[in-house]
Formats: C-alpha cells, structure tokens, sequence
C-alpha cells in the first residue's frame, strides 16, 4: 500500500527510519538539494498510508551520445518495507523517465558483497556490465559492479554487452 | 568551492600564469596561493584576473580589510572579463556582500551589452538577493537578444515570486495576470516545449485558484507530449477542488484497476464516495459508486482480481478505511463486518511481513476501547501462537513478533509485575532464538527475532516507570546490547539504548551508542533532540560543546550555500523546485533547536569552554520551527496513551525555554558591551537596554513558572521533559540570582555605586540559601538512580549558573580596575566607595568559591550505579564469551562526567582566585 511521489526537501526531516540502515547513505544536504534542482522527477518516494517513508530512489540522466543514460544514485527501503516489491517499483520509476528522456541504457554501482540487491537487479533485468575496481572507500576498499539495462532506444542492446576486463573508478565516466 | 572558471577564453597565456593560483585555493592554501598571486603580479601588475584572486586569497586567509581594498578598486575599473568577475564573485560571496556581485555584473553588462554569459550572471546576482524585479528585467533583457526558452520562463518565474511576496491584492493579480499571458502567448505561438514550463503554467493558475483552466490545460495534447501518460493523475486535485466527485470516482477506480496498492488513489476514491453518499442522489449510472456497498463491492473486486502472485496490502486495508470512515456517523458492521474482525484479518494474511504492525496501527484507535482490550487476545491467537509460543523458522517468528506487537497494542496496559512477567517471556524468546542459531543478522540486517529483544525492552521500561525503579531499566539495557551485539545494523535497539542510557542519567554510555549510530548533516537537525540536547542537562558540558559546534556548523554552512542551490532551480528550469528549495532554506534558518543550540553553546561555553568572549549568536527566529523527528523510535502503547499534542506542546516548551535563554545571552552581550573604557555618559543606552532584557527574563521565568508546573509523563518515544519545567520549577530562585547578577554588573558599569552595592550583596545573600535549596532539590529520594537523570538535572541549572556569575565576576572586575590600569603599576588612591565595592566584590567572589566548595563535596558523595547486575546477567549468559558491557559503561559514564565536572568548577575556582584584589 503506497503512496509514490516527488521527493520534497521536507522528506529529509522524517528518513530517519530508513537512513539508519548502515548500507544507507546520509549525504550531506546540499548534494540532495542538487538533486532535486536538477533531476526532480529522477528523485522519488514511496510513502506509507501513515505517511511513514518506505523508500526512496535518487537518480540522474547524464552522458553524450550513445551514452546518454539514466542512473541510479541511491535506491533504498527501510527494513520494515522490504520484500513488498517497493525496490522494483521504484526501478520502474526510474526506468520509465529514462524512456521518457529516450536514454540509451540505465546503470547503477552496487557493491559486490550485496548479494541481495544485485539478486534482485538481475531480476529486473540488469546484467553486470563490468566490475569496477576499489570503487568503494573503506577498511579494506570494496569492488562495485557495474550494472546494466537497455532502454528501447538501444535497439541493438550494444550498451549491454559486458566488458572482459575490470576498469579503475578513474576510468569510469 | 572550486574557483576555476569553466571557460576560459584568453587563448591560455594568462590562464597558464593563473593555473599554479587556482590550484593552491582548490586545495585550500590560501598562503601559497597569495604568493603566487604576488608573483604574477610582479610581472603584470594591472592584471585584473590576478589581482581578484589575491583578493580571495587574502579574504580566506581572513585579511577582510586588505582584501576590500583590491576588490574596490577592482570594482572602481568595472571589469568584465570572466575569469576577474567570477573570482570577484566568490570573494563577495563569502564575505556575505552579495549586492555588490549585482553592481559588478550590472558595469559588466553595460560595457559588452551584447555578452549572453554577463546577461545570465546578472540575473543569478539578483536571484541570490531575491530582488524579483530585476531579475525579471534582466531575464528580459536577455531573452530579447538570446530568444532561448529558459529566459523567457525565468522572466515569469520572476513575476509569480512578485506575485507570491506582494501584500497588496490588486497587484498581485495584474501580476499573475501578466504572468498567465506571457505564457498563454507562448503556448498560442507552439513554442513551450519542457515538462516544467507546463509546471510553472499550472503554479500560475493555481495561484490564481483557476481550477477549471488547470484541468483544461491537463487534459489538452499539449500536456500529453510534455508530461506523457500522466493526466488522469494529475487531474485528482483539481477535480476535488471543483467537487466534481462523480468524474473523481470514475478516474480513480481507472487508475486502481491498473494499481491496487496505490494508496494515493483510494484517498481520493473514498473522498469522492462519501461526498456522492452525502448528496443522496439517485443516480442510473451505475458505474458511479455512490453507495457504501458499491464502493464495498468494488473493493472486494479488487481483491478478487489479484492474481495468485502477490497479495497486495493495498484492498484490504481499504477495506480498513472503509470502516474507519463508515464508523465515523454510524456502525458499519452489517456491511463490512467488525472492525476488529476486519484488522485482524489483515494480521492474518500479513502478519510475516513487519510492516503488518505498522499498517494497521492507524485503524486500531477505531476499535471501542472496552472491546479492543476484551478480544486482545484474538490479535495473539489468530495464527495459533500464544506468548509462550516457540516458533522455529524466520517466517513464523516473524508471524509470532507481529501477533505479540498487535496484541500489546490493543490489550489494557499491564500493571508492573505482568509487565515484567510478559518482558521476562520475551527475553526468553530472545535467548532461545540465539541458542538455536534463529537470530540470523549480519552486519548489514537484523532479524526478526531481534524484535523479542526490542518489545521485552519496552516491557522492562514500563515496569520501570511504573515502579519508579532502575532496576528493570538495567535489564532492558543488559538485553538490548546484547541484541546490540548480534545485530550491529539494528537501529532500534540502538536508539533504544540511546534514551534508556539518558533516563538514567548517563549521557557517556548513551554517547556511546550515539557514535554508532552515524547521525550526521541534516539527521543532526532532526535526531538532535534525542541525544546532543540531553548532554548538557546530564552535565557532560564538554561533550555537549562539541556536538553542538557540529549543529552549529551545519546549519551555517547550509545558510551559505541554499542561495546556490537557487540558482540551480533556475539554471535547470525546475521552477517548482525554486519555491520548494526558497522554503526549505527559510524553514532551516529559523530552525528551533539551531537557535536553541547557538545560545547554549554560548551559555555554556562559560562554563566549560576555554576562556573567550561571548560569542553572541544572531537574532532569534521570529516563528522558531520544529524540525524534530519523534516518529523515530517506535512506541507499543495502547492508542489511548497516544497523545496528539506531543510534538506540538513539547516544542512550546522548547520555544519558551529558547526565549529565556536567549534573554541571558542577550543580557551578558550587553554586560559585555558595558564592560569597555567609554565614559559613563554613553554607556547609558546599553544599560537601559541591560535593565530592559533582565526584565524582560524576570517576567518570562515567573510566566513560565505558572505555566509549566505539571510534571509531565515519561513516554519511550518522546522527548524527554522539557529543561524549562525543572529550571522554573526549582526551590533555587534562579531568577533573583540571574537578575540580580546582571544588575550588579549594569550598576557598576555605569557607577551607580550604591546600587551596585546592594545587588552585590543581595547576591551574596542568596548564594549560601540556594546552596541549601541545591541540596535539598538533588537530595536522594527512593531509588538513586532511577533519580539519577532528574537530580543531574538540578545540579546542571546550578553548574550553569556558577559558569555565568564566574564569568560576570571577571566583567565586574575589568569595570573595577581595568587590565589597562593594572599594567600602568600606579599606585592610585581609592576612594572610600571604591575600597567598599572591593570588598563587596571579594566577599561574593568568596562566597561563589565556597559554592564550588560545597559542589565538589556533593560529587564526592555523588550516588553509584548499584544494580544487582550479576543476577541480570545470569539470566542473559550463554556459553559464549560475552561480556555485557553494561556494568563498566554505566561506572565509567559517571566517573567520567564527575571528572568532567570536577575539572570545569577546578578551573572556575582558579579563576576566581585570580580575580581576588
């Protein structure tokens, strides 16, 4: 049971519930701030009938040509709301208004211990792209995987044929 | 903030001197970066670019004045190449003289008038000071020779901020008005061509309240290219606003065949159904739901149309709703059944998943509370589990967690011993969990068998408010670390830990817990009531100064930058957002618990800070805001205990509590300020000023007194009491010993010797009586420590107030005989006055040592932390190696915030001695 809708400044005052998940990310403000400046339909919440937050997906569409595509800042739903399928709907979101901006592809970075989400990635439909080295600071750094999926636009599916090799952060655009 | 200019456009022999500047400033060496400045200035001394940066180097490196200088003679030559405007601009910026980047630009645009980028500059200058005039002139300006989309909007843009700021009626409507035309023209002449600028159209309608001209614009072609696939949505609001409920009810139930958990349609489904019941008429069309049974027969459609995937929450806790509204004029249950029956249908089906609890939470108060309370136990037995139930899978605890949870929702509230029977039950839910590997976290997530550990939790702590006692509060905190320990994410247990370390009193062992909570940027704002407010009045001064310095630093650096984040709105066109953001920033600025946390930085930087000035902050917000989060931890308490007023009636109590300590900052600035060599003639208005605020602060307290004399109830999801209750309710008359303090200080200043007199004994008068009355007020009544909080309390009011009279004594002593005179070793004559008030001051300075005297005997004799914790901890002991941390974190906790205290009131005290004559 849900309410989605545009993310407003507000929100940030009652994500608590969801935040202090230890693999979710309090940004500073301003970074959200930009967010919602540049990218509002990209950045979305699910809101329960109580009017708690269940989740919220952050997002952006970015790069030049063929690699123009939409991408996944942050994708999260507190602990509570999990395993209801809020993640998916969200994806879908996102994914829809990447279609809307005719986006090539969409990708995300997901760290490679996460087996739950890159389980559930997969599920929709995302592939691993490449692996991207040491692209999470930290005691010890952790690798990311690249994840992605085609929009209808890329009617040959050429964004989403993996690469053979790992890449440096530095070499990711 | 990067200084770099994106473009540069001099063919790269002044951009390559330049370089080696702008990359000491990116990296913040602002030293070298000034050097290198000089340098190039050696070779070309005129050059603006450079000279701009040494500007900004020099203004970080806090050399305001020099700065100033080069910039206003860089301003005086009217620059306008890029590089030199945009340094400048970061220059003026940071110095907070924003205006003046508008004159800047305004000289630019006038010498190269046909330069696109200084036009777009301009108008970002007067969007950072919002004079909404001239950015409409600007953005016109610019249009007119740039025929771009976005200027011609950030025009109209311009015009509804008028609009929305005028008081005056009639302009505020010629403003919409012409607003409205320009875009009606560009929409007649095809040339909207963005999602937001459709947005911005229906913001101008809006503002005008022309709801049929929205619903027109939603529903044309127009619309469906810009924002594809979105009408029908869009339309709801604005087919509420005209009552057009039948054309509501059919575009909902469209939209919930196609979604059956969207919640935010069967709001306005329902809307629509009951307004068509209330007009009664008698309708052929039957695809209309007018009736409580149809729109029952539609909901049960929905729930036989899902397929046999996924059940979704979303039609049957419509059905909820729809008792909740039916009940409201009447008993729905011919038509729908009982409403208990109904939620706990709903555990039933969704009792594995934890949002069950949460999602019926709402429909519970609908239930009467005498049949809630007899059938509780259907919510525990309705899958077959009781409280004794042992279930063996993830799935079944978690059904087992949900069906405890509803049922302690609903049931009468146990007295203690019940309370601490069903915690013990719990605990041993927890603990056979753990021995038979059932508890499943890892570091990322906790599990559901957590949960036994959080609900016995609450348990203990009803117990322990009910018998006034530590001792099931001890157990709660035993149990919790050891959740704690299994489940490293689990936030509850956490935030748990955080508020039952403070009830007792131990602000070290609940900081301890905070630090792992990672609360940072805006959560300070928002989880600052639960920890960083609580150190002060646990009289851990020192830690409470460093975590308010990091609120403080928050708040600021956002009041820098959120006029940038305006510009964004513009430079995206994202004109909804612009008003968002423009609120956003104006709610921060006047946030409650920031100006809260300027004044008792300040205060208590008296106390326990190193020595320094007062440092007053500014201006108290004219309508503080709230922007507490008290929905955080969650709270298992029959919805009669609920109590709707909370968030509101505490944040009165800050409020009032803020303006109070506001006044006593604002009287020690003006102590301060009086201080200084001028003659007594023109210290005159500040001491009327001094006796104004002291009055100003008698009145409030003694207000405040009347108003606040009820203790309130302790809730585990609430703040804790308001400090102003204990402060204006305490036998210690703080309010002659502030106002009196503070006069003493204005008499002086102003040579009133004989007044100055009086106060300085009547000050002396009333310390050794207040001490007896500190005594009497943290005097060990019942149980020490579940006391512990209350009396820490008492002693931090008192702590506070020695602070503030130590530091006063230091003015009255600059007023009495001035450094400036010590230094001078003449020996001068003083006058009989003069050698009273001397001998005044030394008594009272005496007398505020023998108070410190008397304090440090009280830590002394300061209560220990004695619970029976071996006996707990047998009950929690497996045979792993476990230590519960418990015992060493609540003796440490206090034997570091006694030493803390000891600490503070020894350097008081030295400082004391050194003032004696």
């Amino acid at each position: 049971m849900t309410t989605i809708r545009p993310f407003t400044c507000e929100d940030m005052l009652k994500f608590n519930n969801v935040n202090l998940d230890p693999l979710t990310e309090t940004y500073g403000l301003s970074f959200y701030t930009q967010y919602l400046a540049h990218w509002p339909e990209y950045f979305q919440v699910v809101e329960s009938p109580s009017g708690e937050i269940m989740g919220y997906i952050m997002g952006k569409a970015e790069g030049h040509g063929e690699n123009w595509h939409g991408h996944v800042t942050a994708l999260t739903v507190g602990p509570e709301y999990r395993r209801l399928g809020l993640a998916a709907t969200l994806m879908n979101i996102l994914e829809d208004v990447s279609e809307k901006k005719k986006a090539y592809f969409v990708d995300l970075f997901v760290r490679v211990s996460n087996k739950v989400a890159i389980n559930m990635y997969k599920n929709l439909g995302y592939i691993v792209y490449r692996t991207v080295l040491e692209y999470y600071s930290g005691d010890p750094d952790e690798d990311a995987y690249d994840m992605r999926k085609a929009c209808s636009r890329d009617v040959n599916k050429k964004s989403v044929i993996p690469l053979t090799h790992p890449v440096r952060p530095e070499d990711v655009d | 903030m990067a200084v770099r200019p994106q473009h540069v456009h001099d063919g790269g022999i002044v951009e390559r001197r330049l370089r080696p500047i702008y990359d000491w400033l990116d990296i913040g060496n602002n030293k070298k970066a000034l050097q290198e400045a000089e340098k190039v200035l050696k070779k070309s001394p005129t050059l603006q670019a450079a000279r701009a940066l040494k500007a900004l180097a020099l203004f970080r490196l806090g050399k305001g004045l020099e700065a100033q200088v080069v910039l206003d003679a860089l301003a005086d030559e009217k620059p306008s190449d890029d590089t030199t405007l945009q340094a400048m601009t970061i220059s003026y910026r940071e110095s907070q003289q924003l205006h003046k980047v508008c004159m800047l630009y305004e000289n630019a645009v006038k010498s190269e008038p046909a330069n696109e980028e200084l036009h777009s500059h301009l108008f970002m200058s007067y969007v950072r000071v919002g004079d909404y005039r001239s950015q409409q002139r600007a953005a016109m300006a610019l249009y007119k020779f740039a025929p771009k989309n976005p200027y011609y909007f950030w025009a109209v843009m311009s015009i509804v901020l008028q609009a929305k700021t005028s008081e005056d009626n009639t302009k505020r409507g010629i403003l919409l008005a012409l607003a409205q035309r320009m875009v009606d023209n560009f929409i007649s002449e095809n040339k909207m061509e963005a999602e937001q600028e459709a947005r911005l159209y229906i913001m101008i309608l809006e503002l005008q309240e022309k709801w049929e001209d929205i619903l027109k614009f939603i529903e044309s072609p127009l619309y469906s290219q810009l924002v594809p696939g979105s009408t029908a949505q869009a339309s709801i609001p604005y087919l509420k606003k005209l009552g057009q409920w039948k054309r509501l009810n059919v575009v909902c139930k469209e939209l919930l065949w196609d979604n059956q958990d969207r919640w935010d349609y069967y709001v306005p489904y329902f809307d629509s159904v009951f307004y068509l019941m209330k007009e009664n008429e008698e309708d052929s069309d039957s695809s209309i739901d007018n009736t409580a049974e149809k729109c029952h027969e539609f909901i049960c459609q929905l729930v036989e149309s899902m397929s046999s995937g996924r059940t979704l929450r979303g039609p049957y806790l419509a059905r909820l709703e729809l008792w909740k509204r039916l009940a409201v004029d009447g008993d729905p249950t011919s038509l729908i059944g009982n409403g208990l029956a109904l939620c706990v249908q709903y555990l039933r089906v969704f009792a594995n998943k934890p949002c069950a609890v949460p999602d019926l939470r709402p429909y519970l108060g609908m239930i009467p509370q005498k049949e809630r309370e007899e059938k509780c136990r259907e919510f525990l037995t309705c899958l077959g589990f009781d409280e004794n139930s042992e279930p063996e899978s993830a799935d079944d605890i978690q059904r087992h967690i949900s069906c405890l949870a509803a049922w302690r929702l609903v049931a009468a509230p146990l007295s203690s011993t019940g309370a601490l029977e069903l915690a013990a039950t719990l605990r041993g839910h927890y603990m056979r969990c753990l021995q038979k590997g059932l508890v499943t976290s890892n570091i990322t997530e906790f599990c559901a068998a957590d949960h036994y550990g959080i609900l016995a939790a609450h348990h203990y702590f009803y117990a322990g408010v009910e018998q006034q006692s530590s001792a099931p509060i001890v157990e709660a905190l035993c149990l919790l670390e050891l959740v704690l320990h299994h489940s490293p994410a689990n936030f509850h247990a956490k935030l748990l830990l955080v508020k039952l370390y403070h009830l007792l009193g131990n602000a070290v062992a609940a900081d301890s817990i905070y630090q792992r909570l990672e609360v940072k940027h805006i959560q300070l704002v928002s989880l600052g009531w639960l920890h960083c407010a609580r150190l002060a009045p646990a009289c851990l001064a020192s830690r409470a100064l460093q975590l308010l310095a990091d609120t403080r630093a928050f708040l600021k650096h956002h009041g820098k930058d959120s006029v940038e984040h305006l510009t964004y709105a513009y430079k995206y066109g994202t004109f909804e957002k612009l008003v968002e953001l423009a609120g956003w920033a104006a709610r921060l600025e006047g946030c409650g618990w920031g100006a809260a946390a300027a004044r008792d930085q300040a205060l208590l930087a008296q106390l326990a800070g190193p020595p320094a000035l007062l440092h007053q902050p500014s201006r108290l917000p004219a309508l503080p805001t709230d922007n507490r989060d008290l929905n955080v931890i969650v709270n298992y308490e029959p919805p009669q205990f609920q109590d709707d007023n909370l968030k509101a009636r505490t944040f009165d109590q800050e409020v009032s509590y803020l303006r109070l300590k506001d006044a006593l900052v604002s009287a020690i600035a003006l102590c301060i300020e009086l201080a200084d060599s001028r003659p007594v003639e023109e210290k005159k208005g500040h001491y009327e000023q001094l006796n104004t605020c002291v009055e100003a602060f008698s009145t409030a307290m003694e207000k405040c007194r009347q108003l606040y004399a009820e203790r309130e109830r302790i809730s585990i999801s609430a703040p804790f009491p308001s400090r102003i209750i204990a402060f204006v309710n305490s036998p210690v008359p703080y309010r002659e010993l502030y106002a009196t303090m503070l006069r003493l200080v204005g008499e002086l200043a102003i040579n009133r010797t004989t007044a100055a007199h009086d106060a300085c004994d009547a000050v002396a008068r009333l310390l050794p009586k207040a001490q007896l009355q500190l005594q009497d007020e943290i005097a060990v009544k019942g149980d020490p420590v579940w006391s512990m909080r209350d009396r820490l309390e008492s002693l931090s009011n008192y702590l506070e107030f020695i602070g503030i009279i130590t530091f006063l004594l230091g003015v009255c002593n600059e007023l009495f005989s001035p450094a400036s005179a010590k230094k001078s070793k003449k020996k001068t004559n003083h006058s009989p006055d003069e050698i009273k008030t001397s001998e005044l001051l030394n008594k009272l300075n005496n007398t505020v040592q023998t108070s410190i005297a008397f304090l440090e005997n009280i830590l002394d004799e300061w209560p220990k932390y004695e619970a029976n914790i071996d006996e707990i901890l047998a009950k929690l002991s497996l045979d792993d190696k476990y230590q519960s941390p418990v015992e060493n974190k609540l003796k440490t906790g206090r034997d570091d915030m006694l030493n803390d205290v000891r600490n503070i009131l020894k350097r008081k005290s030295k400082y004391l001695k050194s003032l004696l004559q």
